[in-house]
């Protein structure tokens, strides 16, 4: 009679798609074609029905686990045959507003495997309800079961987490035993009293009193962790990258009169694609209608900015950065003065410019970090006696690393290459300007040395010690920072082992440098002490892929291994 | 001995109007040769300028802000005889504009973080005040945004963006929400219409062989009447603020800082503190000064809605739609009425073709109406009000029972302490918004009435909608091109878009597709032929730019031609689309047809080509 039976997902046409809400859980009785899960996939959200009714005996599935066609979702312990009866509690409400809700809640996903079914209804306690305590406010949604129906818990272990304005906060069992019956689910809002399960208090044995007051005071409530919680005022992630002001920036508001009706002045789009076209952050103006009579339509929304994106531009070249149309929460506003004493302090013109900068390389360039070591030992002592024989001049690191670049750039020619605006074209250069990240008091300026190939080590190290100076005090003109094929960003003069360095720009490929140290490197026979450079190597991998990328770092550490390969 | 030199801007890179970003010396101070004067940000780096010469600074020409090419002139400078000399009062030369002693404007205090400053519409600027700094006292309210009047943009406002979560509070001066169109306003004004027309249908039948019998009025029923269908209406906003867990507050709310508002509730004042702010605050009839408001028969559009008695003899200053509706009901109620009007036009604004068949009609069923004419005297007499009047058409009654003042509202921006938020307001009483509804002050938004004409409440409940998700983050802007207006007088007129007045004015290109209701069976089978509608195309693309409709229920026929605006309909959209027959509504598709030449139920000769 009761027969397990395993609810697998049907065809739902794609793959990998992730579970937004499971609208059951064990001990659930279902009837057939009712909601278990839903599942959110790119076009739409869809339930996925149970194939037959009975009672769910286990969930093998959680809120972000990504399913495909005959993933297991739950077992089921299948009626009879009898038409499903009906206690069909949990079903589902909360449907519409599920994938706003969804995104919180980490899913407790109490370890899959949960020990000890169904333990022994034997015991002693008898069944006790657990309420909620005095916790300040009232209808507070929770956001999150800990345990399920089956467990043996002990006291003080959290069950439910609420979530108020102001903090979330766990609420514990008063007292041991195991649950019988949950009687709350995600989303329901609770106030002081509101059951929340009924457990078996476990008697006899172990037993430490059963305290059938549930009233473990209000100090119990699990320290509220008070949180900031960032904007948008309302706590929906409403649609893209809305920081309030949008994205074509807000302007007077015209007279009500024939100077916003007029066909000659008035764009051909009815006030639903005008709002599209809003939502997207497009000028409506700036859109070619492609419908009769060049209706714009909402097609032409859609294709002005993806030939926006594709171009690389702003879709509208308003002046705040949103990453092109990307979908991003508004940036977090908080009053922080509510906080404590605080001080505003613009950026610099150089931060500005140059975080800008940064913000669109790392949202457009596809980043990936290749990191290597260079044995520098043998490199170091070089390095240190022509700096002995010159000591005029600084012979840093650095300028041994622009040559090694130099190197791998003739090797390996795309990485000296840029992508064009459309991302279809690839410009190789057949020269070797070399940028050079300098941290200045003002930020970061990146001045370039030309025709690094072309020059000795020594008229690099004179080139830098000058181009450094004129970057820290000031002087550095347009032309000592544009033309270069590649950046070397050096941290090894602070510290660090390795760092992600942004991709400059249109270049294609920039390396960081982190501090050499000292270590043990086993040589075959024995661990040898060896300076070892960690080398960072970030690159667009729409350009260069993740196998180039590693011989162009090895290459590059070989270089800097065994200089005299430099003058292959 | 002492020469001067002046010191110049260098060759910098051929880059021209380099602002200067920080000064580092001040006149007096000795210089050495090779420091460093000023320091200009270009869009590529920070370059600092070297003084050419050492001595003591004489005069500085430069400061913060200014933008200097190769050649600027950056102070005069008196040579020292010897070579070097200290440098004083230059740390590292990077100071916060503490070094700079002339930063003028740059430092602008936190409160009032600058916007894209909305521009004045309407050709009516206004100046943004400083705004008063925190009281620094506990709040006995917090909220994440207060909206200021609970009319129906209000309302609106505060419902949207309870239902986009923003925890909301509403302050509301009276004790019911709804504002003025629903307390004393359009509301119950269409209810007391209602019975209006009913008596005027009711006599008219009379001509066609039905005859009722003169109308008995019970007029506390009727206020009563009218007094419910208020109460329905409010009384369901509060529950449904109470649904929303919109914390209402009852009291007169005006800022004290940008965020900050206090409120004189009837417990006392409180201090609310907000985040964010809608300013809902409406506009109230405009009292003229000529009139003895102190005597109880000087009433306002609120005074004639609460219809204390039928006037004898009913005097209504001013000819627009209040006005106008005002005196259609107390007309039907069996006042004598007259208008006087100031300007040549009853309604002014609509096309002067609209308004004829309502004048004619108003001819027959009022005492008079007098246009180009204005009262110049209105005195408190034992027997009534006894007024004169100056202008083309001076009525023949003088003395009055009671006299409507209804000749225009102003909005109420100046009343709620507006500028200790920072909020500009206009000498009018108007708040200049963008088209997201924010104000100078960016976290505080207007809507309605106080943010410009029309005032409409249909207006308001859209900006209404727009500030709300703004303010929960959205990316709404108000978008709306056409606000329609409608005159609820009999005949009712209502008009949308662009006018024929306004097309010859601006010289517009426009074509006019107008259908008498005369050829309409449903206006016949009503007896109300003197209607017609008509539709205003441009020329070019024979899409529809506005239109106008006199007749009964011209105000419901309106709305399909605001949704034929916004969505660029031409004539043939509308004249394709199957219309039902036989309605008022018919007129429409026929008004288009007309346009396009193609009309049967009429017969327009052709033009001679």
């Amino acid at each position: 009679m009761a027969d397990l039976k395993e609810a697998r997902v049907p065809d739902i046409g794609s793959e990998n798609v992730p579970v937004i809400e499971v609208l059951v859980k064990p001990g659930d009785k279902v009837a057939k074609e009712q909601g278990l899960v839903t599942l959110e996939s790119d076009k739409a959200t869809m339930e996925v029905p149970a194939p037959f009714a009975g009672t769910v005996k286990e969930l093998k599935l959680k809120v972000g686990d990504e399913v495909s066609e005959g993933t297991l979702i739950a077992i089921i312990e299948a009626d009879g045959e009898a038409a499903a009866p009906a206690p069909k509690q949990a079903a589902a409400p909360a449907k519409a507003e599920a994938p706003a809700k969804a995104a919180p809640a980490p899913a407790p996903a109490p370890a899959a495997a949960a020990p000890a079914p169904a333990a022994a209804p034997a015991g002693g306690g008898g069944v006790q309800e657990v309420k909620v305590p005095d916790i300040g406010s009232e209808d507070v949604p929770v956001i999150e079961i800990l345990v399920k129906v089956g467990d043996t818990i002990t006291k003080d272990q959290s069950l439910i987490t609420l979530e108020s304005d102001k903090a979330t906060m766990e609420v514990p069992a008063p007292f041991a035993g195991v649950v019988k019956e949950i009687k709350v689910k995600i989303g329901d809002e609770l106030s002081e009293g509101s059951v929340i399960a009924l457990v078996e208090a476990a008697g006899g044995a172990a037993a430490p009193a059963p305290a059938p007051a549930p009233a473990p005071a209000a100090a119990k409530v699990a320290a509220p962790t008070v949180e900031e919680k960032p904007e948008p005022v309302g706590g929906r992630s409403v649609l893209p990258g809305n920081a309030p002001e949008g994205d074509v920036a807000p302007t007077a508001r015209p007279p009500f009169d024939a100077g916003i009706v007029m066909p000659g002045d008035a764009p051909y789009a009815s006030p639903a694609i005008r709002a599209f076209a809003r939502e997207l952050g497009v000028d409506v103006r700036q859109v070619k209608g492609t419908g009769r009579s060049g209706r714009i339509q909402r097609e032409d929304i859609t294709g002005y900015v993806k030939h926006a994106l594709a171009s690389g531009a702003r879709p509208t070249g308003a002046p705040v950065a949103a990453g092109g149309g990307l979908n991003l929460l508004p940036w977090p506003k908080v009053d922080f003065s509510k906080f404590g004493e605080i001080e505003e302090k613009p950026l610099s013109r150089i931060q500005k410019i140059s975080g800008a900068n940064l913000a669109r390389n790392w949202a457009m360039i596809p980043h990936v970090t290749q990191h290597e070591d260079a044995d520098i030992t043998e490199l170091e002592a070089f390095r240190k006696k022509l700096g002995e024989e010159n000591k005029d001049l600084k012979i840093t690191p650095l300028v041994f690393q622009i040559k090694a670049v130099v190197a791998a750039l003739k090797k390996f020619p795309q990485f000296n290459s840029s992508l064009d605006v459309s991302g279809e074209k690839l410009t190789l250069k057949k020269y070797f300007h070399i940028g050079i990240a300098v941290d200045t008091p003002d930020g970061l300026v990146v001045p370039v040395i030309r025709d690094c190939d072309k020059k000795g080590l020594l008229d690099l190290a004179t080139e830098l010690g000058e181009i450094s100076k004129k970057a820290r005090d000031k002087k550095l003109g347009p032309n000592d920072m544009s033309g270069g094929c590649f950046s070397i960003s050096s941290l090894g003069g602070i510290g660090g082992t390795s760092f992600t360095p942004i991709v400059n720009a249109p270049e294609v490929a920039i390396l960081g440098v982190s501090k050499a140290a000292m270590k043990p490197v086993w040589n075959g026979k024995e661990f040898a002490p060896r300076l070892i450079l960690p080398l960072s190597l970030s690159y667009d991998h729409r350009v260069i892929d993740g196998a180039l990328a590693a011989r162009f770092a090895t290459y590059l550490a070989q270089q800097l291994g065994d200089i005299r390969r430099l003058l292959l | 001995m002492a020469s001067t030199i002046e010191i110049k801007v260098p060759d910098i890179g051929g880059h021209d109007n380099v602002p200067v970003i920080e000064v580092l010396v001040k006149v007096g101070d000795t210089v050495a040769k090779e420091q460093s004067l000023i320091t200009l940000e270009s869009d590529k780096a920070t370059m600092e300028i070297p003084s050419s010469a050492a001595g003591v600074i004489k005069e500085l020409k430069v400061k913060v802000g200014d933008e200097v090419s190769e050649g600027a002139l950056i102070a005069v400078l008196e040579a020292a005889e010897g070579s070097t000399s200290p440098s004083p009062q230059r740390g590292e030369g990077r100071g916060e504009g503490s070094a700079s002693p002339q930063s003028p404007a740059g430092n602008v205090p936190a409160s009032t973080r600058p916007s894209p400053q909305p521009s004045p519409q309407g050709g009516e600027g206004a100046k943004a005040p400083q705004a008063a700094g925190a009281s620094g006292r506990t709040p006995d309210i917090e909220c994440k945004l207060v909206v200021l009047g609970s009319g129906p943009g209000g309302y609106t406002a505060a419902f949207r963006a309870a239902d986009l979560d923003v925890d909301t509070v509403l302050v509301e001066r009276y004790a019911s929400l709804g504002g003025v169109c629903l307390n004393v306003g359009c509301i119950p004004s269409k209810a007391l219409l209602h019975a209006a027309a009913v008596i005027d249908e009711a006599e008219a039948m009379a001509a066609h062989g039905v005859t009722f019998g003169a109308p008995k009025l019970d007029l506390d029923k009727l206020r009563d009447f009218k007094t419910k269908v208020v109460g329905k209406l409010t009384g369901g906003l509060a529950s449904m603020a109470k649904q929303r867990k919109v914390r209402t507050v009852q009291g007169v709310g005006t800022f004290v800082s940008p965020n900050e508002m206090e409120v004189q509730t009837a417990e006392g004042t409180k201090l609310l503190r907000f985040e964010h702010a809608i300013i809902a605050a409406g506009s109230q009839a405009v009292r003229l000064p000529a009139f003895p408001w102190d005597d109880e028969r000087i009433i306002d559009s609120t005074g004639a809605l609460e219809l204390k008695d039928v006037p004898k003899k009913l005097l209504v200053v001013g000819g627009g739609i209040i006005g106008l509706e005002m005196a259609t009901v107390y007309s039907a109620l069996g006042s004598e009425v007259t208008v006087v009007e100031f300007m040549d036009q009853l309604i002014p604004g609509a096309d002067a073709d609209l308004i004829k068949p309502l004048a004619q009609r108003l001819a027959k069923k009022l005492k008079g109406v007098h246009l180009k004419t204005k009262v110049v005297e209105a005195k408190a007499g034992k027997k009534g009000i006894e007024v004169s009047y100056e202008g083309e058409s001076i009525p023949e009654t003088t003395v009055f029972d009671r006299v409507l003042v209804a000749v225009g509202r102003s909005p109420n921006g100046n009343k709620i302490g507006a500028d200790k938020a920072g909020v500009a307001v206009t000498d009018r009483g108007f708040i200049n918004v963008d088209t997201q509804m924010r104000t100078n002050v960016p976290h505080i938004y207007a809507i309605g009435d106080l943010v410009g004409q029309p005032m409409l409440a249909h207006k308001a409940t859209h900006e209404a909608r727009v500030a709300a998700e703004v303010v929960a983050g959205m990316k709404s802007y108000f978008d709306a091109r056409v606000i329609p207006s409608v005159a609820f007088t009999d005949p009712e007129i209502a008009w949308v878009g662009v006018t024929e007045r306004e097309a010859k004015e601006k010289g517009l290109k426009i074509g006019v597709g107008k259908f008498p209701w005369a050829a309409s069976g449903r206006a016949i089978g009503i007896d109300r032929t003197e209607g017609f509608t008509k539709l205003i195309f441009d020329e070019e693309t024979h899409r529809i730019v506005g239109a106008g409709i006199v007749g009964p229920h011209a105000g419901d026929l309106i709305s399909e031609l605001c949704l034929a605006i916004e969505m660029g309909a031409e004539a043939a959209d509308i004249g394709l689309t199957v219309h039902p027959h036989p309605t008022l509504g018919e007129s429409v598709g026929m008004a288009a047809e007309v346009y396009e030449g193609t009309i049967t139920d009429l017969y327009i000769p052709k033009k001679k080509k």
